[in-house]
């Protein structure tokens, strides 16, 4: 009945208390990271912007499902309500906060060497020859990373995040989401509308799953995937995170925040010559010089840094 | 560029932000905007500033911008209330700067026009420089087909697979004569628009193509859901348009009353304290208020229909058991629910159902006595699955229990949080879903209310 429930206002104005401590808390990182780095692209309005646009567009999808499983006529009147609830509660998920502070960082890179080089994020130079070496009878591989990489440029400009294109565990975590005690529903409902969407999702059909697997299957090293302006940004993200074991948000924030030195080690761990590692560093740095020293690690110690400066991030 | 300078135009406005009478250049500007004079203001700027001052009594001036199609004016605007209550303003333009529009350079409005295309889009394929079909995703139901037709023909030209207006040629031609053209596509009603953008530098298209159809109107998202419910839109006034602007307004009144009440803001003399508990109980009983017409109205609908679920009556009652016995404890109450064992397969809408149980148990807690019992028992009649909830209240004379399932029937009572109506809309639903709610009682002897819906036949008894 009331909208407070079983809470109390006691627990209702002190929980608004530490939300606003939070907040607080954040601004002196927030306003030194401003300070300290010249390139603010990371966080740009637009990029702030697409990030939230991806978190409401999930919240949507919940509430949608959530509305299909409880029957409702009207799904858009239903999804506003808890809408602004659930997605406070999305938000407070970092690492969805930070997929999607990547994806959006990718299409950043994607249009700007779309811009200055030409570089197409969806049909690369690399995917265009897969398609021409097949004749008539494409790569149906290629073809699927070619639609996927369509659609994702589309949903970025939209500022979307279907649920399907999560990786796993960050989808797990939204489900969970709709335990939030903002919807008054039946349990079996939600259960109901969280089987439904688990039934329907498939990582290795999402975009990061098809292009993990086109690198997969050329798995020679000196390919063109580990050129970024032959694979494409997208492409190459994905075949330098396949090669070095990192993360793929990982390798987005090393070329972006100029983390030249960790972005060197990784394609040298990658096992590119240092004459490639100018090259690649040049294509998303024009106006920057690779790190001093790279080219005198060899690849297994390129590597071994790479993972134990992970160890001391995980620690 | 006219530069008119500490120009004055004077102008006036009624109480409906009429522009009754206006000097030019104000009124040349309010005819260019589409308005009439004596009509509504419809420079949208100045609309808004005498809006402001008429319903705040309160003099302003600031600046405002207006285009009339040809020009960019910015002028600075004084306004003042009239005299008297409902009375409209007094307009006085001053520095009125008019020059022409800055026409937008061709690459922004390419820019501009790819931006709304790919927003407003339902179906967008990527295409090689020979406008074959290399990725195809729509989003709209209408176009569901059409795309899974592009996907399978991928390679083909698009040109293929939609109708182009006025067109015999062979196609594709050339991009630029194909964007903007009008489409007739098979399965959709509607009527669609080629765009495109063309990729690849320095020859636009030689990368290939974006291709974008956009729909001369959207799709009636809801469309079904009105086919189904026609009287929906009238009927559900309450439920769509008044409680949801209530709860909040109401919900503050509670949260307030109820810092009062608690004396957060600081100590306070007891019968403040009252006041605020007076203030707080006025207010969720008008939120349950606001939730009970929604229902009404729902229930009163023609064809209110309910969903027939197959349940198990003895969960339902367990549930609504559940949900109010710390309501219960509060006031010492058992409630003795049907045993896990028990089962009852019943045909009904699960959450139509427990709402009539809630309101059944949470009436029965509130006339009985403390430290007595509810019981909520099951029975099955032939055809029938039967749950009755007795309490030990003061029980209904015969009169009253005739009268107890009409609209807003308290029978007398006051100040008890209820509105009259639970009882109404628990009939109408237990009737909905082809069953009954009647109430057996004696003054003195508690009552009993019976809710009868259809047994579940076919379902096999469990042991």
């Amino acid at each position: 009945m009331s909208q407070f429930g079983d809470r109390t206002t006691e627990e209702i104005l002190s929980d608004t208390l530490i939300r606003g401590d939070a907040a607080l808390a954040s601004t002196v990182p927030i306003l030194r990271h401003l300070l300290e780095n010249d390139d603010q692209s990371m966080f740009t309005d637009e990029i702030v912007a697409r990030v939230r646009g991806m978190v409401r567009h999930i919240a949507r999808q919940l509430l949608f499902a959530l509305a299909e499983a409880a029957g409702e006529s009207d799904p858009h009147a239903f999804a506003e309500h808890g809408f602004e609830r659930l997605t406070g509660l999305l938000a407070r998920d970092s690492a969805l906060l930070g997929h999607a502070h990547t994806l959006a960082l990718e299409y950043q890179l994607c249009e700007r060497l779309y811009a200055r080089i030409g570089l197409d994020p969806v049909l690369s130079p690399f995917l265009r020859t897969l398609f021409a070496a097949s004749g008539t009878e494409t790569s149906p591989a290629a073809m699927a990373v070619v639609a996927a990489q369509a659609r994702f440029c589309q949903q970025q400009r939209r500022m979307e995040l279907p649920l399907a294109e999560l990786p796993e565990a960050l989808f797990q975590s939204a489900l969970s989401a709709l335990h939030m005690p903002a919807v008054d529903l039946e349990q079996q409902i939600v259960t109901a509308a969280q089987s439904q969407l688990r039934a329907a999702f498939d990582e290795r059909a999402s975009r990061c799953g098809l292009l993990t697997r086109l690198v997969a299957s050329q798995n020679q090293t000196g390919t063109p995937v580990l050129e970024a302006t032959q694979a494409g940004v997208s492409l190459f993200i994905s075949a330098l995170a396949h090669a070095t074991g990192q993360d793929r948000g990982g390798i987005v924030l090393a070329i972006c925040d100029r983390q030249m030195t960790r972005f060197a080690l990784s394609l040298r761990a990658a096992g590119l010559p240092a004459a490639a590692i100018e090259t690649q560093f040049a294509c998303f740095h024009p106006d920057a010089v690779a790190p001093y020293g790279f080219e005198m690690v060899d690849r297994e110690q390129a590597a071994l840094i790479l993972s134990q400066s992970a160890v001391e991030i995980a620690d | 560029m006219i530069d008119v300078g500490t120009f004055l135009a004077r102008a006036s406005s009624d109480s409906q932000d009429r522009l009754i009478e206006a000097d030019e250049p104000l009124a040349g500007l309010q005819r260019r905007c589409g308005g009439e004079l004596p009509g509504v203001i419809a420079v949208p700027a100045l609309l808004e500033l005498v809006r402001k001052c008429r319903l705040f009594r309160l003099k302003s001036s600031q600046a405002i911008q207006a285009q009339d199609g040809e020009n960019q004016i910015d002028a600075w605007v004084e306004v003042t209330p009239k005299q008297g209550e409902s009375s409209g303003c007094d307009i006085v333009a001053t520095s009125w700067k008019s020059q022409p529009m800055k026409l937008e350079n061709l690459v922004e409005y390419a820019e501009r026009k790819a931006a709304i295309d790919r927003q407003l889009a339902e179906l967008h394929a990527r295409l090689d420089p020979a406008q074959n079909i290399l990725a195809v995703e729509a989003q709209a139901l209408d176009l569901a087909d059409l795309a899974a037709r592009m996907a399978q023909g991928a390679g083909q030209p698009w040109t293929d697979f939609v109708t182009i207006v006025g067109s015999t040629q062979r196609q594709p031609m050339h991009w630029r004569l194909l964007d903007g053209a009008t489409l007739v596509i098979d399965g959709s009603d509607r009527r669609w628009k080629a765009g495109f953008v063309p990729l690849g530098v320095p020859e636009p298209g030689s990368a290939g193509f974006e291709l974008y159809f956009v729909a001369d109107q959207p799709l009636i998202r809801t469309q079904s859901a009105i086919l189904q419910r026609p009287d929906r839109s009238k009927a559900t006034m309450v439920g769509r348009d008044i409680a949801p602007v209530l709860r909040q307004p109401i919900a503050r009144i509670v949260a307030n009353a109820e810092t009062i009440r608690t004396r957060l803001a600081g100590p306070l003399a007891d019968e403040y304290g009252r006041y605020a508990t007076d203030i707080s109980a006025a207010g969720k009983h008008l939120l349950a208020l606001v939730e009970d017409l929604a229902d009404l109205e729902i229930v009163e609908a023609e064809n209110f229909s309910t969903a027939p679920d197959r349940i198990d009556l003895a969960d339902v009652a367990r549930r609504a058991a559940g949900i109010l016995s710390v309501r219960a404890q509060e006031k010492g109450i058992a409630i003795e629910a049907p045993q896990d064992g028990a089962h009852l397969p019943a045909i009904g809408e699960f959450r139509r159902v427990l709402q009539v149980l809630l309101n059944l148990v949470g009436n029965a807690i509130r006339y009985t006595p403390e430290g007595s019992t509810i019981w909520l028992r099951l029975a099955r009649e032939e055809g029938i699955a039967r749950v009755i909830v007795a309490d030990q209240g003061p029980g209904l004379t015969e009169e009253q229990q005739k009268k107890v399932f009409e609209k807003f029937e308290r029978l007398g009572r006051t100040g008890d949080g209820g509105t009259g109506l639970g009882l109404y809309i628990s009939r109408r639903l237990a009737r909905a879903m082809n069953g009954d709610l009647t109430v057996e009682s004696a003054p003195g002897e508690g009552a009993r209310f019976i809710l009868d819906i259809p047994a579940n036949q076919v379902a096999v008894t469990r042991p």
